[in-house]
């Protein structure tokens, strides 16, 4: 209840109450998650993964609406555990009832663990609420002893339903990302591959409340080597017309995670996603059980997002209705005659020129900022393969860090037109494709459509 | 003129954008007129294609992947590098290659990782507990290391050619760092720069990488050499010195993109 008053009191002070009510609740009572997944009356999803979070869970959660349930979404894209609580929040009633199907909701790559400790101790068999999460702050001794309580009666209160819960994991790539703050690749797969161990042996104890499934890709070696030793439901594209010619410089997992030897590939799609296989202990990439699938938006990396909610459908036994999909806020998304394709990491970055550029863009608008949420660090945009972009293509640039991205095109042989204000490069009668990091494309949003988010 | 630059381990040991260092020596060669090649040095590359470079890049990497370079490195690369080190051949370390050319590293648990002992440091990590030093970082140049090789080797006029808007700071290095590992110099070997904002080597002498003969270790990416091009032409000349004994100056560039990145850090 404190948290619905901390969002409306947000909301009518005109902030977006992406992550405050969620963390104000989290300090109240650290295991309040816990509290709303088990009212989801049928499951949780999860989605993780460095790209395609925000498309692939507003996919799944269109695929879920069109069969007319109900879905708690973090459509904000706020994806650590206070953003996910501030959903299930703004959705609760007064009383803290949700009336929700499923939860769908993305989850930070760093946050996933922590994630999954809070979902996974509700299905302790003693009822009681266990957390492991060092995110979580220290609760006051009263409070949490009360609302413990409360959690407890909820979770013995509530047969709500006489179907096992799912809880799904979508785990859909691992490329280098912002690694001032999230670290490298490796780490965050082998928190990831702990936090599963430990789940599928809670899962054994307690096969009668819940039952977790994994949904894996088979193209990129370190998240289908986390799926292997599960039972996973694995996704992958088989068409061998979409190989690159040559590998990309932006790959972070060409080494078989089992033996260490250099990965050998019959093909190549993006970064390190392939069909791979390892010639010295065998470990390949598995058969995906999806591969087929009309995509509602353009650029490959939108096929793998949708095979991954295509997945989803599969395990839930739901038609994969898509018709009624729009694209999220940055993602594709176009506001008059700009198209805003979010680019915040070399992986991503490329993708997104090689779709624009696919789609016949004539004027390119790139920007880069240096603000917490996209990274201090701006190395990574040597790691982008800029030199694609074809000499006829007009290129501006503009953000914190326009110089680094001007002096970066330089080195590809393009003379970028330097926009100091930002508001100025978007005004044009052309069709214009930004390609912003993620605080820039909240401001881009800002200045096109008055709104940051939603 | 020509020249082979050999980039280590591209596939193994290039996390943090260093791919931007190669672009850079590799365009402001193209720039000045000459003729320069990247030779990419993999786990199966001979040694023998290592030998033929003048110029020697290795830049940062994540633990599994520096792991899977160990052996390779320390037992075939490793003593050839060290062999062209002492020659005078140039090389750039970065991050993870700076603290392999050392003694050993010590992680914060488990034993000693040695490292190829080209450079006359060992670095530690003091503890899981221990922040990791990340951030924006700007050094003065203290080493004995003369940016001055192009035109007549008057910075002041070049900054004139270049724009007259944009200094020259080459008395500075910027850039990001991002290191758990605390690197400590013997008495002998001299410190790159002296760090005016950030942590460097680590975070105590306030010193940043090392020179040792025509060779630089740093913990600076950025990269490098994109925002720093007056590093990138005294390793490009030193190269050409080597190669062709005698000293050589560059024609001079429009770097005022160059430094207008630079001067934004400072």
């Amino acid at each position: 209840m404190i948290g619905k008053i901390v969002y409306l009191l947000l909301r009518s002070l005109g902030f977006g109450a992406g992550t405050w009510p969620g963390e104000v609740a989290l300090r109240i009572n650290p295991h309040i998650l816990l509290s709303f997944a088990s009212q989801f009356r049928k499951g949780i999803i999860l989605v993780a993964g460095t790209n395609g979070k925000t498309t692939t869970s507003l996919m799944i959660k269109t695929i879920l609406e069109a069969q007319g349930l109900r879905v708690v979404h973090n459509a904000s894209g706020a994806n650590l555990l206070n953003g996910i609580v501030s959903a299930c929040i703004q959705e609760a009633s007064w009383s803290g009832e949700l009336h929700a199907d499923y939860g769908v909701f993305e989850v930070d790559e760093n946050s996933l663990p922590g994630v999954m400790t809070n979902l996974s101790s509700r299905v302790r068999s003693d009822g009681e609420a266990i957390s492991h999460n060092h995110e979580i702050a220290e609760p006051v001794p009263n409070c949490h002893e009360r609302l413990l309580r409360y959690a407890r009666n909820d979770w013995k209160g509530s047969p709500r339903n006489d179907n096992k819960q799912k809880l799904i994991i979508v785990l859909l790539n691992l490329f280098r990302d912002q690694l001032d703050r999230y670290g490298e690749v490796d780490v965050i797969a082998e928190k990831w591959q702990k936090s599963l161990e430990s789940l599928e042996s809670q899962d054994r104890k307690t096969r009668k409340t819940n039952e977790v499934k994994i949904i894996a890709s088979a193209d990129d070696p370190l998240v289908a080597h986390l799926g292997l030793h599960a039972k996973t439901t694995f996704f992958g594209i088989n068409d061998k017309t979409k190989f690159l010619p040559k590998m990309e410089h932006a790959t972070d997992s060409i080494f078989c995670l089992n033996c260490g030897s250099r990965l050998k590939y019959e093909g190549i799609y993006f970064s390190h996603l392939g069909i791979w296989s390892c010639t010295k202990c065998g470990e390949k990439r598995p058969n995906p059980d999806i591969s087929e699938g009309k995509s509602p938006l353009p650029g490959l990396y939108n096929r793998y997002n949708t095979l991954a909610a295509l997945c989803v459908a599969k395990v839930l036994h739901v038609p994969a209705d898509l018709s009624n999909f729009h694209p999220a806020f940055g993602r594709q998304e176009e506001i008059g005659n700009v198209k805003i394709f979010l680019s915040k990491n070399p992986t991503g970055f490329n993708q997104s020129l090689r779709t624009v550029l696919e789609l016949g863009a004539k004027h390119l608008l790139l920007v880069l900022n240096d603000r917490i949420p996209d990274g201090r660090d701006v190395s990574w945009i040597w790691d982008v393969d800029f030199e694609m972009i074809p000499k006829n293509i007009s290129v501006a640039v503009s953000g914190d860090r326009v110089y680094d991205l001007a002096l970066r095109l330089k080195y590809a042989g393009i003379n970028a037109i330097i926009c100091q204000r930002l508001d100025y490069a978007l005004e044009t009668d052309k069709i214009l494709y930004v390609l912003p990091t993620y605080s820039a494309m909240l401001e881009v949003r800002k200045i096109l459509s008055g709104n940051k988010i939603l | 003129m020509v020249i082979n630059i050999a980039w280590l381990y591209p596939d193994l040991m290039s996390t943090y954008g260093d791919r931007g260092n190669v672009i850079v020596l590799q365009k402001r060669c193209e720039w000045s007129g000459i003729d320069a090649t990247i030779v990419p040095i993999t786990l199966e590359s001979k040694v023998m294609s290592l030998m033929s470079c003048d110029l020697i890049f290795m830049g940062g990497a994540q633990d599994r992947q520096q792991k899977l370079v160990g052996e390779d490195f320390l037992k075939r690369k490793g003593p050839v590098v060290k062999e062209m080190v002492e020659k005078g051949i140039p090389a750039l370390f970065v991050c993870a290659a700076y603290q392999f050319v050392g003694h050993y590293y010590k992680p914060y648990q488990g034993e000693k990782i040695p490292g190829a002992g080209i450079f006359d440091l060992y670095t530690e990590h003091p503890g899981d507990q221990a922040k990791r030093l990340i951030g924006n970082i700007v050094a003065e140049i203290i080493s004995p290391l003369s940016s001055r090789v192009r035109s007549d080797g008057d910075a002041i006029s070049y900054s004139e050619i270049a724009s007259s808007k944009t200094p020259r700071n080459d008395n500075t290095i910027i850039g990001f760092e991002n290191h758990g590992g605390r690197t400590y110099l013997g008495s002998k070997l001299q410190p790159f720069a002296r760090v005016k904002h950030g942590f460097g080597n680590n975070g105590e002498d306030g010193f940043e990488g090392a020179v040792y003969k025509n060779s630089i270790g740093s913990y600076f990416h950025g990269p490098l050499l994109p925002k720093n091009p007056h590093i990138a032409d005294w390793l490009i000349a030193k190269a050409l010195e080597i190669k062709y004994r005698k000293v050589v100056t560059l024609q001079p560039l429009d770097d005022s993109l160059e430094w207008q990145a630079h001067n934004q850090m400072i």
